[in-house]
């Protein structure tokens, strides 16, 4: 058994700050991770992050538009926290060596993007994320923080209402191991693989969420998925929002700017939700070019701006479309991008299981509420890990390290849950995570209606049957990526289970979540939170109060 | 169709395996991969993240050159030659005599460090050596306010080696990698050169760091062959950086 005070479970940017911040504050803290840190998904980021450092800029003004931009989900008391922190931890990012892009001045340089009144994005040319979880990984090398690289956690202890510690996978040698801790921190992303187009890695799939949820932790929101107007046509790799926000034009085939007859006023800048519906209609109205994608055109921008400011999705047009952008315009589709739902957390990052903190993707502090502005995730991932890893270095001054016993049980448990998936015959996981990706793309997408929603719970609901039955027939030890998978499947039902049935209940359209049968947004009845605890094998819904102090909601118009 | 030929290894053996799999429009060979791994064989084992040239997770031998697997595609790979047999490691795809699709790719782990299985190589060995040279800004705790200003020229120059990521291609593209185990890496020197350029970076820590790599070990060991330079996807020239440090390490003896 391995034993620390705090163990943080994802070595992404809200892993790493949360681990640095213990540190700093005298804990002895380690973090695991299925991957060595600096592969996590944040490295992806593009755009940015935001923080109102301009002169004219202010935190409220902030918070206000990431409340509009949440469509009113959004608990404004963590919105707050959000948009006060922010000038902050640019300014602790960029005094530990992040490489911000800057003015001529030699300040940091800040970029519109959707949906803000103000160009508040700070950014590093368009490999912001790259930037960041490199700066951050060197300040916990240079901390000393303990690092378990290429470990998967399985599956979490809990011993009455309080979490024990965890049962993980060496995946060098395929043992499993009990470690145990005063406070367990789950920073373990987002679950975009659930869905057949995504914008995220190939690791992201969700089984982070579905630990908490399975050890009685509600999830929270999960209804409300955010696709991304413009990821690349084929592989879906994102083409980041700073390309409109620099000035990129979208076209249909008809070389028609059709943004103008969705929102007038922000055109290309409008909230994601709104340009990736704008775009989708138009695919699905035959206005798209033939296999489902319209054009982003930034050619007028010209070879050096290019170059200077988005030279990165100038190489991944090459590498991964043939497409230059200088020359040609780029063919983009939506695709799923980022999880608002997630493990239901508050102001740091605490969860209702005792010792258990949950931050960044797989979090719900509702942040986000309905729709996230870009840029604010990455923001959401510091501000929070730093506030948890403060919470759980003071926290474990007073706790005892829980017994042995529910780690002992877990491992035990664990061993034979494994045991009994080895072997040949039954289902592959390959055939029910495909047919996974294709239902939740096809019926729980950009649009939703009552039929599909139907359809796609009974998919996902035989799919778990079949789940069931997935046997591992690779016995190797050392990598065995079969076993990894298998387990991580199970997650995506779970994950996409809550999703559907979330989706199905919720009888309005607000922010991402858009229903076609409902078409407006209602407060009334639904301008509250979802909650979805694991009951008997099923999930059960219920609802809490938003959190509202200083802005009364409206009718969102861009 | 397509044919990839794989190294494969485990503790107690090495051997090639062939697959022969349909090749889809767009197919990387990272996908390829997949392919095999959720179709036909589910042992075979390699690394990934990303898909998206930005994680270093999937460098390999492919034919013989290292390279990123999610960024190279199956459609130019199996027109090159594979150059099986050759113990050499090259710097680019030679394209076959004839120009026509030779059906064949040649897959191997990286050289220069040690095979855990398959496609997989010990990280370790290589992160270690990054880690040595103390890769972080030693800012002071306090920032100033408003943030430090950084001229954008400066930026620019830094840019160039903060994009590496780590994906350890330079170091197995490497000639004095290959003969030396202690050799820092391309990667590591290009990291020291970047810490180094730095205008945040305080001075102790720079000297301390340029004192570190002024050895046969370090920048005196390199071959100035150029090849990390020639395979980085990310456009890292590590031999400038190496360059660069032996003027600053011969500078300050001077002086
Ligand atoms: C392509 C792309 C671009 C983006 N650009 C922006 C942007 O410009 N601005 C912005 O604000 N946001 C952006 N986002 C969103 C943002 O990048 C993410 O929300 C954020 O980086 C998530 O960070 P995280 O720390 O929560 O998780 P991640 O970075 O995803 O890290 C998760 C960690 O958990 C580990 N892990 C997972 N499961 C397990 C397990 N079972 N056992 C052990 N370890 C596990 C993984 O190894 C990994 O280390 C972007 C997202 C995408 C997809
Ligand atoms: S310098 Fe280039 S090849 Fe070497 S590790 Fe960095 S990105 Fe990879
Ligand atoms: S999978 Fe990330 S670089 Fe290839």
């Amino acid at each position: 058994m391995i034993e620390h005070d705090i163990i943080v479970i994802g070595g992404g940017l809200s892993g790493l700050r949360a681990a640095l911040e213990a540190k700093r504050n005298g804990a002895d803290v380690a973090v695991i991770s299925k991957v060595p840190p600096i592969r996590s998904h944040s490295v992806a980021a593009q755009g940015g992050i935001n923080a109102s450092i301009g002169p004219d800029d202010s935190w409220d003004s902030h918070a206000y538009d990431t409340v509009k931009g949440s469509d009113y989900l959004a608990d404004q008391d963590t919105v707050e926290i959000l948009c006060k922190e922010a000038p902050e931890i640019v300014y602790e990012m960029e005094n530990w060596g992040t490489l911000f892009s800057r003015t001529e001045d030699g300040k940091i340089a800040q970029r519109p993007f959707g949906g803000a009144g103000f160009p508040r994005t700070c950014y590093a040319g368009d490999r912001t994320g790259h930037n960041l979880l490199h700066t951050m990984y060197e300040q916990v090398l240079r901390a000393g923080v303990r690092i378990y690289n290429e470990w998967m956690v399985t599956r979490l202890a809990t011993d009455s209402n309080r979490c024990t510690g965890f049962v993980a996978l060496n995946l060098l040698n395929s043992e499993l191991e009990s470690f145990r801790a005063k406070s367990i921190v789950i920073a373990t992303g987002g679950y975009g693989r659930i869905y057949q187009r995504s914008t995220n890695s190939i690791i992201n799939t969700g089984f982070g969420i579905s630990l908490a949820y399975r050890a009685g932790v509600p999830i929270q929101d999960m209804e409300f998925v955010q696709f991304h107007p413009t990821t690349l046509w084929g592989t879906n790799i994102l083409i980041t929002e700073g390309v409109r926000g620099e000035g990129g034009y979208l076209y249909n085939k008809d070389h028609e700017r059709f943004m103008d007859k969705y929102a007038p006023e922000s055109m290309e800048l409008a909230p994601r939700d709104i340009v990736a519906r704008s775009i989708q209609t138009e695919i699905d109205e035959g206005w798209g070019f033939s296999g489902g994608y319209v054009q982003l055109d930034i050619t007028h921008l010209g070879k050096e701006l290019i170059n200077e400011r988005l030279s990165g999705i100038r190489q991944i047009c090459i590498d991964f479309a043939g497409v230059d952008p200088i020359k040609e315009p780029i063919p983009v589709q939506p695709g799923h991008h980022y999880s608002m739902g997630g493990i239901s957390s508050g102001k740091d990052g605490l969860t209702p299981l005792d010792g258990l903190y949950a931050i960044g993707e797989c979090a719900c502090i509702s942040v986000h509420g309905a729709n996230r502005l870009g840029g604010n995730s990455l923001l959401d991932t510091i501000v929070f890990g730093k506030r948890a890893g403060e919470h759980a270095a003071n926290a474990v001054k007073s706790i005892a390290m829980p017994s042995e016993d529910s780690l002992n049980e877990s491992l035990t448990e664990e061993r034979s849950n494994i045991d009994s998936m080895m072997g040949d015959g039954g289902e592959s996981f390959a055939d029910v995570k495909d047919e996974l990706r294709q239902t939740m793309q096809r019926y729980v997408g950009v649009y939703r209606n009552r039929g599909d929603l139907e359809t796609g719970l009974a998919n996902v609901k035989a799919l778990e049957k079949r789940g069931e039955n997935i046997h591992v027939k690779s016995r190797v030890n050392a990598f065995n990526m079969e076993l990894m998978n298998v387990l991580e499947v199970k997650g995506m039902l779970d994950i996409a289970r809550v999703i559907t049935e979330g989706a199905l209940v919720r009888e309005e359209s607000r922010g991402a979540h858009y229903r076609t049968d409902f078409l407006e947004r209602d407060d009334e009845k639904w301008l509250k939170h979802t909650l979805a605890y694991l009951k008997d094998g099923n999930p059960k819904l219920e609802y809490k109060d938003v959190t509202i102090t200083q802005f009364q909601p409206k009718r969102r118009e861009y | 169709m397509v044919y990839l030929k794989i190294k494969r290894q485990d503790e107690s053996r090495e051997w090639y395996d062939t697959f022969d799999i349909e090749q889809t429009p767009g197919m990387t060979v990272l996908e390829a991969l997949f392919y095999v791994q959720e179709h036909m064989d589910g042992s075979l084992c390699f690394r990934y993240a990303c898909r998206g040239a930005v994680c270093g997770s999937c460098g390999m031998l492919i034919n013989r050159v290292p390279r990123l697997a999610c960024r190279t595609q199956v459609g130019i790979a199996k027109k090159e030659n594979t150059r099986e047999g050759s113990g050499d490691i090259f710097v680019a795809g030679q394209k076959s005599e004839s120009g026509e699709e030779n059906e064949e790719i040649l897959i191997e782990p990286l050289p220069n460090l040690k095979v855990i299985r398959d496609l997989i190589v010990d990280m370790d060995s290589f992160y270690n050596l990054v880690d040595s040279i103390k890769p972080w800004i030693s800012s002071p705790e306090e920032h100033p306010e408003g943030g430090n200003l950084m001229d954008p020229d400066m930026r620019g120059k830094i840019e160039k080696y903060t994009n590496c990521i780590l994906c350890a291609c330079c170091h197995g593209s490497c000639p004095v990698a290959a003969r030396d185990d202690t050799y820092l890496s391309p990667a590591t020197l290009a990291k020291a050169w970047r810490m180094h350029l730095d205008p945040r970076e305080d001075d102790a820590s720079r000297q301390e760091r340029l004192d570190f790599v002024d050895s046969e070990s370090g920048v005196w060991g390199c071959d100035l062959v150029y090849k990390c330079v020639a395979v980085c996807p990310k456009k890292v020239p590590p031999t400038l950086g190496i360059k660069a440090l032996r003027e600053q390490i011969e500078k300050k003896k001077e002086n």
